[in-house]
């Protein structure tokens, strides 16, 4: 259907293109994803929507097998379909999109727009290949570089990502660098191309609190420069709380909520987003809180709940939620969530839990004491 | 420390694993090995946890499977109530596990899939013969799996109908059914989400009140160690840098590898986070096959003197309780000046 055209098309950077008036850098607007398997249909992206504009971040959140990363596949068209099939929304990157490119486009946009770090580095580094020359692979590729200056180029981005030796260990293989350098390389890699958008999927689950300290500086630092967007996928709300402008709750494939850091933890709305944060242990300093745990366990994405997803598990359910589907509540400010009763300001009021903003001594002061 | 209500006590405890097999491990003086527990020393009290957290790799799953003689230590004294580990025979050790019971990491590894989870936790008074009548035994059962939260009707299901958080209780239900007097759970919760999470530390603080029982707790989540345990101690490359009580160790670590590990698990609080000193330690953890000279932390301490890798500073009571093994210990040793370096 297309020709030689596109070939030309395609290798012009999208990045270079303005966004359109009206449109944000990346819109995710009620996409849907879903496998078709043999036990059934696997509801795994069940209407996201989100907007994210150059220099910021994007948090998402949820439980294992809610759908944090397969809709990130979907945006960067890594699902083989089938199984998968787009059910409907779509994305618009730069105000084009992404859903019905063809593959070669798509390998284009992997390669120079958007790129992505997955959560375990030695699946996704070759070990019978250098680092060096796996760096240089893509610049060669998408930047039409010769052998010589992608290579010197690799040393340079080794040494930006902090690996010491950098001239020495570009000819060292996968398996003589430690996790933490091997998660540095796999940032090196997305950086290469310097994309408009770092998609990290649990960049630094396998890896150790120092460790992880490095990379997330790491990531921040090559965000101040770049100016690239980010979308950090992490179970952990330790990291969102550290990085993200913006945060997407996910529950059973579904953003439950989504707002501004702020919003999210100091206003937050939604019942799951309370769950959560009364699960997580509070770094207490004088008294221990009790934990007060999300009972029971997440719903098979074959077999959803009739109404609200949630409602096994929510304390407040009523009828309603067990035989309605909620519909999305949206605030002013596009914070928004999926309840029935999210919108309704005496619930939300009644039973959020306390913050660090809400609570009369603010754990904040005598943190900054012991400095 | 001649403590009455001392249960366990582990003394300079270390083990080495060799690295190079064969020939040249057989022949060579200077076959290589991994020092994965150096030296290390600390003491459980009756129905305490007893907190042991670093990171990946610092030997703590190591000391732990050492204290059960899951594997033999190379030198040094494990005493359980009194008796030393080290030294007894095959039927003393089967006594001695009665009392001590372990939980796993993984969920879906340490359960046999060809056993219905009846059989898995009555296992344990079946090889003990603590409760000879069968009857007596399911009796038992159902009611260990009604307190750890499970329906005492899936007695014939078998672990793969289970969720990871289910078999969690699967398996603490099974360390329970002896009622020993000390479990060691090794990373317990870590495979777990967090709403998941909270509801097996839930279970676990319940089982404690009910029964008193002591817990060796290993994890890598300083959060969670935090919010389980009475005392805690913290390893790093095989050797034992700090411990105390909870809260001095939270508030006021002694150690500058302590201090930096506290500051850089991100707090989910942005406030508090952003207005948090960090300190970022460089480089990574050296190999524990070639650990540096002097003090083991020297090569990343920011705060690091020329004595630190040549001599090595031993684990000593710098405050009532409160042990480190620094030879500048203090009371957060790191200052603000030394931070960005
Ligand atoms: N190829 C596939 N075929 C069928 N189902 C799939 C496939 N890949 C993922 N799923 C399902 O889609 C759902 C979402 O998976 P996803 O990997 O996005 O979860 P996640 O939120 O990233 O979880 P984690 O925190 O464990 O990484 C899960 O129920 C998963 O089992
Ligand atoms: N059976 C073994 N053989 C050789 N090395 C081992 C063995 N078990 C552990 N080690 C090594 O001992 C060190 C400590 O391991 P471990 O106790 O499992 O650490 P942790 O539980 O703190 O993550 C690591 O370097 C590890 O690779
Ligand atoms: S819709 Fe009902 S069940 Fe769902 S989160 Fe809201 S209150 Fe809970
Ligand atoms: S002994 Fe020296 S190197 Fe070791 S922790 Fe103390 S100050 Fe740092
Ligand atoms: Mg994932
Ligand atoms: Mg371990």
């Amino acid at each position: 259907m297309f020709g030689i055209g596109l070939k030309k098309r395609a290798k012009q950077d999208l990045r270079d293109t303005p966004i359109p008036e009206g449109h944000h850098l990346l819109e995710v607007n009620d996409l849907k994803m879903y496998f078709h398997t043999q036990d059934g249909i696997v509801k795994a992206v069940n209407g996201v929507s989100y907007t994210l504009d150059r220099g910021e971040t994007l948090g998402v959140v949820g439980e294992s097998g809610s759908g944090k990363s397969v809709t990130s596949l979907t945006i960067m068209g890594l699902i083989d379909m089938p199984p998968g099939k787009v059910e409907g929304g779509d994305v618009l990157y730069r105000g084009k999109s992404l859903i019905n490119m063809t593959e070669e486009e798509m390998e284009s946009v992997r390669g120079n727009d958007i790129a992505m770090i997955f959560q375990d580095p030695m699946t996704s580094l070759n070990p019978v290949y250098t680092i060096g020359r796996q760096l240089s692979e893509g610049m060669r590729l998408h930047k039409g570089m010769g052998k010589k200056e992608a290579l010197e180029r690799s040393v340079e981005l080794l040494r930006m990502v902090g690996i010491p030796n950098a001239e020495q260990r570009v000819k060292e293989y996968p398996h003589e660098f430690s996790g933490g350098m091997r998660q540095r390389v796999m940032i090196a890699m997305a950086l290469a191309c310097d994309p408009d958008i770092l998609i990290a999927d649990e960049p630094t689950t396998a890896l150790d609190v120092t460790i992880q300290a490095q990379i997330i500086e790491l990531m921040q630092e090559m965000q101040q420069k770049n100016g690239n967007a980010i979308i950090m996928i992490t179970h952990d709300l330790g990291v969102v709380a550290d990085i993200a402008d913006k945060i997407m709750v996910m529950y059973a494939g579904s953003p439950v909520e989504f707002g501004t850091r702020d919003e999210i933890f100091y206003n937050p709305i939604h019942p799951y987003t309370w769950g959560l944060n009364r699960s997580i242990p509070e770094p207490a300093i004088d008294e221990k809180h009790p934990l007060t745990p999300i009972k029971g366990n997440p719903p098979s994405l074959v077999d959803l709940p009739k109404g609200c997803s949630f409602a096994p598990r929510c304390p407040y359910a009523t009828d309603k939620c067990h035989n309605e589907v909620p519909p999305i509540y949206t605030t002013e400010t596009g914070h928004y969530a999926k309840c029935h009763y999210c919108n309704d300001k005496d619930f939300v009021a009644k039973n959020a839990p306390a913050t660090s903003r809400t609570k009369t001594a603010p754990i904040a002061e005598k943190k900054g004491a012991d400095a | 420390m001649a403590d009455s209500n001392v249960l366990l006590r582990v003394e300079n405890l270390c083990k080495e694993f060799p690295v190079d097999s064969g020939f040249i491990a057989k022949h060579s003086k200077n076959a290589r090995s991994v020092h994965a527990v150096n030296n290390v020393s600390f003491d459980i009290k009756a129905g305490e946890t007893f907190g042991l957290v670093g990171e990946s790799g610092c030997g703590k799953s190591t000391t732990g499977r050492c204290i059960m003689r899951l594997i033999e230590p190379t030198s040094g004294k494990v005493i359980f109530e009194g008796n030393d580990v080290a030294s007894m025979n095959a039927k003393e050790l089967k006594a001695m596990r009665r009392d001590m019971q372990f939980v796993f990491q993984d969920p879906y590894a340490s359960l046999n899939p060809r056993m219905t989870i009846g059989e898995i936790v009555s296992e344990p008074m079946v090889i003990h013969n603590t409760v000879p009548d069968k009857d007596e035994r399911i009796e038992i059962v159902r009611t260990l799996l009604d307190t750890v939260g499970l329906n005492p009707e899936h007695i014939n299901r078998y672990p793969h109908e289970f969720s990871g958080g289910q078999r969690q209780r699967i398996g603490i239900a099974r360390a329970f059914a002896l009622r020993p007097k000390l479990i060691i759970c090794d990373e317990p919760v870590s495979a777990l989400d967090v709403s998941i999470q909270a509801q097996v530390l839930n279970l676990l603080s319940d089982l404690q009140k009910e029964f008193g029982t002591a817990y060796l707790f290993i994890a890598h989540d300083l959060s969670v160690v935090q919010h389980i345990s009475d005392r805690v101690a913290v390893m790093y490359l095989g050797n034992m840098m700090e411990y105390s009580d909870w809260k001095t160790l939270y508030a006021e670590p002694c150690h500058p590898y302590t201090q930096s590990l506290l500051s850089a698990v991100p707090i989910p609080d942005p406030d508090i986070q952003a207005s948090r000193n960090r300190i970022i330690l460089r480089g990574d953890p050296p190999s524990p096959i070639d650990p540096p000279s002097g003090c083991p932390f020297h090569t990343r301490c920011p705060i690091a003197q020329a004595k630190c890798s040549q001599d090595k500073p031993e684990l000593r009571e710098v405050l009532p309780g409160h042990f480190c093994a620094c030879h500048f210990a203090e009371p957060n040793p790191i200052k603000e000046s030394s931070i960005e370096l």
